[in-house]
């Protein structure tokens, strides 16, 4: 019990681990464009918690600057890519990533 | 140059003029053009009258001799060979000046009367231009001055001899004539040509004083039965020229060809080229092949004459008596009689064509009808065509007065000496056959006459002929055409016909040749022609034997003479500038001034021949005489008084009859050994052609074929199927890889996690161990 009275490295660690199986888990299991962004920003955000955790434990900023960076080329990465996503439908009418192959051919 | 060979050179090309304008404008032309042919063969008689004139009667001298020449072919310095040059040019001799005038003469006359004869032909102007160009090329035989170009003009005389025969081209037999005269001819120049090619592979030089030069200076490296085999070759041109046996049997075919063109061509002028050509080649020819020369002549002369007792073609009889007279000429060469043959060939021409011309005279007043058999009488409607064959049989017979018997006793009396030179024996038999076959030739003769002028005319007798219509096809006497019935048309013949008659009979008296009617050596004729002295055999005994420089030193000499008299400081000038000059031409000059009768009896073996033949002489007269006048009487015997019927002996020695009649078969045994023989030989060489040659080609493309197949199936199954089996599995990896790219991008999510993950486990597994 005494584990839980003080919140580790590890912790921080495993919810990111989490954190990343989820994201992966949408990412490849969802069809809707969508869900698969959310799945993204989990990813993303997996990796920010990494990037704070050490940073605590470091006693260094570098893990907190990069992490404002990754949230604000999070942020752009969801205007881009939800235009993308809008620019998707305009043409198929449809957000099912399995129904969007036309690179295939 | 020396006038008289620009003179020549005119006469020569004259002849030419008349061919090329008449065979290109004849039908343009006024009369065809005839006028052309006649004017150009007078200006070329008179000009050789000129020649003729200078070199005979002016200068009278026996080694006369102007010659040119340039070099045609320059070769330059073949290597291994040395310098070769090829030369023509003109060499005029008493000889020559002889033959010019004759040719000419005979050639204008034969013009004039076919301007009579062939009057009214369709084919009248290229009649005149075929004239010609006989002519030129006759002349050009006997201006040669080199065995090359007389081979041309050999050949161009083989050609137009060709053209003349086949004239009346329609006619099969004639068409058939032509092809045996070219054939027959053509055998003769190949072994011409071969014996030219012997002297010019020794001398590589053409020209007759060169190659005569070489050979008295001993130069010839081969062995004296080369010398004769080159000299037996060159007479095989002469054999087939001069209708000799064994190649004879054209001659009496070629009698399809115009009458005017058979007295021109088939007996003065161009046969008797082939004995001038031996003349020619006269002093390089060995004892031997002189042997072998007087048998062939001494058997043509006897074998045409008992051929031609039985013919009843007027001009057949005419043509084997002919042969025979060629066989004299020929004859009296092979027995060394020199002057006397050409004699003989001078004195024939004319009479000949005189008897040719007569008969072609009486054929056209007889309307084409040549056999002597339905003739007869003809001596009341036709007394100048009469008198001149008269005069001519009787020059051809040999009676004294004419000057047939002038040239032909000079023969028969050298053929005498040569047998008694030579030792008898078999070498009798040469005058034995010459006065038999006077004999036959008598006889034959004095048959011809009676049966065509004398008696009733048989016109009416003959059978009638069921191909009467193409008897005359041929040809296009249009007027004379429908009427056979001859008695009615019998005519003397025009004036332009006439006058070479007349002209021809009195060059057949004697006294044209020699002032002694009795003896043809006391005339100009054989004191400007005498015996040449030879350059080979008897009186070179060591030729062969010499090694092939040694004439040099000799040249040295004369070409070192400048230098010695430079140094005894005494040149005078005029020596300097000609001791060049003699060096270049001294061997030349020397054995042409042994060559042409300045030594001409250095030869002993020849001086004992003309002297034999001189003591022979009255020995000759008395036989011949006997035999003429036999030959004669049994003519009259036979024929005019009918005391022997000929019919009833013909029947009685029939085998003997039928062999004369059918001409030795010649023809049959040619046909059945030699156009047989090359009839199977070619056909074993079409079967040799089909079976191996081609078998050979169809065995090597058949093989080829089948390694192009297999060769095929390589590139099929081993390079394509490389090629597709990289195609192959290209397109098999594509196919797997093309899998992988699904165009979902959970899928490449997917597979990046596996790579990240493999990545991972090998990482670890590295860290590990």
């Amino acid at each position: 019990m005494e584990q839980l009275a003080t919140i580790g490295l590890n912790h921080y660690l495993t919810i990111s681990a989490i954190l990343l199986c989820l994201g992966l888990f949408a990412v490849m299991t969802r069809k809707n464009a969508i869900v698969i962004l959310m799945g993204v920003e989990l990813i993303l955000n997996a990796a920010n918690i990494n990037f704070l955790a050490f940073s605590k434990y470091n006693g260094s900023m570098q893990g907190v600057m990069f992490s404002l960076f990754v949230i604000v080329l999070a942020a752009a990465e969801a205007a881009i890519a939800l235009a993308i996503v809008i620019n998707i439908f305009k043409i198929f009418k449809s957000v099912d990533v399995s129904s969007i192959d036309s690179l295939k051919e | 140059m020396h006038s008289l060979i620009q003179l020549s050179i005119v006469v020569l090309l004259l002849p030419l003029l008349s061919f090329v304008t008449l065979i290109f404008f004849n039908r343009r032309l006024p009369r065809r053009g005839d006028f052309i042919g006649v004017g150009i063969l007078g200006t070329a008689f008179a000009l050789s009258a000129y020649i003729f004139w200078t070199v005979i009667v002016q200068s009278y001298d026996p080694a006369f001799r102007v010659a040119w020449d340039f070099t045609w072919i320059d070769l330059g310095n073949v290597p291994g060979v040395g310098p070769l040059q090829v030369k023509m040019g003109i060499v005029i001799d008493n000889l020559t000046a002889i033959m010019l005038a004759m040719v000419t003469l005979i050639s204008l006359l034969v013009h004039l009367y076919s301007t009579g004869y062939m009057a009214g032909d369709k084919n009248y102007g290229r009649y005149f231009a075929y004239l010609g160009i006989f002519t030129f090329s006759m002349l050009g035989i006997v201006l040669s001055d080199n065995l090359f170009s007389i081979y041309i003009f050999w050949e161009l005389v083989g050609l137009s001899s060709y053209l003349l025969i086949g004239f009346f081209f329609e006619k099969d037999s004639a068409a058939d004539a032509q092809k045996k005269a070219f054939l027959a001819n053509r055998v003769g120049d190949i072994g011409m040509w071969l014996g030219i090619l012997i002297l010019y592979s020794q001398f590589h030089t053409f020209s007759f004083s060169e190659v005569y030069a070489n050979l008295a200076a001993g130069k010839f490296a081969l062995s004296n039965a080369w010398l004769t085999a080159a000299g037996i070759l060159l007479f095989m041109g002469c054999v087939g020229k001069s209708a000799q046996f064994p190649l004879h049997i054209w001659l009496p075919d070629a009698m399809e060809g115009p009458t005017p063109v058979s007295a021109l061509i088939h007996a003065a002028t161009m046969v008797a080229a082939g004995v001038y050509f031996v003349a020619r080649i006269f002093v390089m020819l060995t004892p031997d092949a002189l042997h072998v020369i007087a048998f062939i002549g001494a058997f043509t002369a006897f074998m045409a004459a008992t051929i031609a007792i039985t013919q009843n073609d007027i001009k057949r009889v005419l043509a084997y008596s002919t042969v025979s007279q060629l066989g004299y000429m020929v004859l009296g060469l092979g027995v060394g009689a020199y002057s006397a043959a050409l004699f003989h060939l001078v004195t024939h021409a004319f009479f000949k064509a005189c008897l040719f011309l007569g008969s072609g005279a009486i054929i056209h007043a007889m309307h084409h009808e040549q056999d002597m058999r339905w003739m007869g009488g003809l001596r009341k409607h036709m007394p100048w065509t009469f008198a001149t064959f008269t005069l001519a049989t009787l020059a051809l017979a040999g009676l004294p007065l004419t000057s047939g018997f002038l040239s032909k006793d000079a023969i028969l009396a050298g053929a005498i000496g040569f047998a008694n030179v030579e030792g008898g024996g078999i070498y009798y038999l040469i005058p034995v056959l010459g006065f038999f076959s006077a004999m036959l030739t008598a006889f034959y003769m004095g048959r011809q006459i009676w049966l065509v002028f004398f008696g009733e005319s048989r016109t009416h007798l003959k059978p009638a002929d069921p191909h009467h219509g193409d008897h005359h096809a041929h040809d296009s006497h249009a007027a004379h055409g429908d009427d056979h019935h001859a008695e009615h048309g019998v005519h003397e013949v025009s004036w332009n016909m006439r006058a070479p008659l007349v002209i021809l009979a009195a060059l057949s008296v004697f006294f044209v040749y020699s002032p002694d009617p009795l003896d043809g050596a006391k005339g100009w004729f054989m004191k400007m022609i005498p015996t040449p002295a030879t350059v080979v055999g008897a009186a070179n005994p060591q030729i062969g034997s010499l090694p092939a420089g040694s004439v040099l030193p000799q040249l040295a000499a004369v070409g070192a003479l400048p230098e010695t008299h430079t140094a005894e400081g005494a040149v005078a000038p005029a020596e300097h500038g000609a001791a060049p000059a003699a060096a270049e031409h001294g061997a030349a000059a020397a054995s042409h001034g042994e060559a042409k009768g300045g030594h001409a009896y250095s030869d002993p073996r020849q001086a004992e021949i003309v002297h034999a033949g001189h003591a022979a002489h009255y020995t000759a007269i008395y036989i011949s005489s006997v035999m003429v006048v036999l030959g004669i009487g049994l003519a009259f015997v036979v024929y005019v008084f009918g005391i022997i019927d000929p019919a009833k002996t013909a029947v009685a020695i029939r085998p003997l009859y039928l062999f004369s009649l059918n001409k030795w078969y010649w023809d049959e045994i040619y046909q059945a050994t030699f156009i047989k023989g090359s009839v199977v030989l070619s056909k074993l060489l079409s079967w040799f052609d089909t079976n191996v040659v081609d078998g050979i080609v169809n065995g090597v493309a058949t093989l080829v074929r089948k390694f192009a197949f297999a060769n095929a199936g390589f590139d099929k199954y081993v390079v394509d199927g490389l090629v597709n089996f990289t195609a192959f599995s290209v397109n098999t990896t594509g196919a797997v890889l093309r899998k992988l790219q699904t165009g979902k991008v959970q899928t490449y999510v997917v597979m990046l996690l596996v790579a990240v993950f493999g990545y991972f486990i090998y990482y670890f597994t590295r860290l590990i161990y």
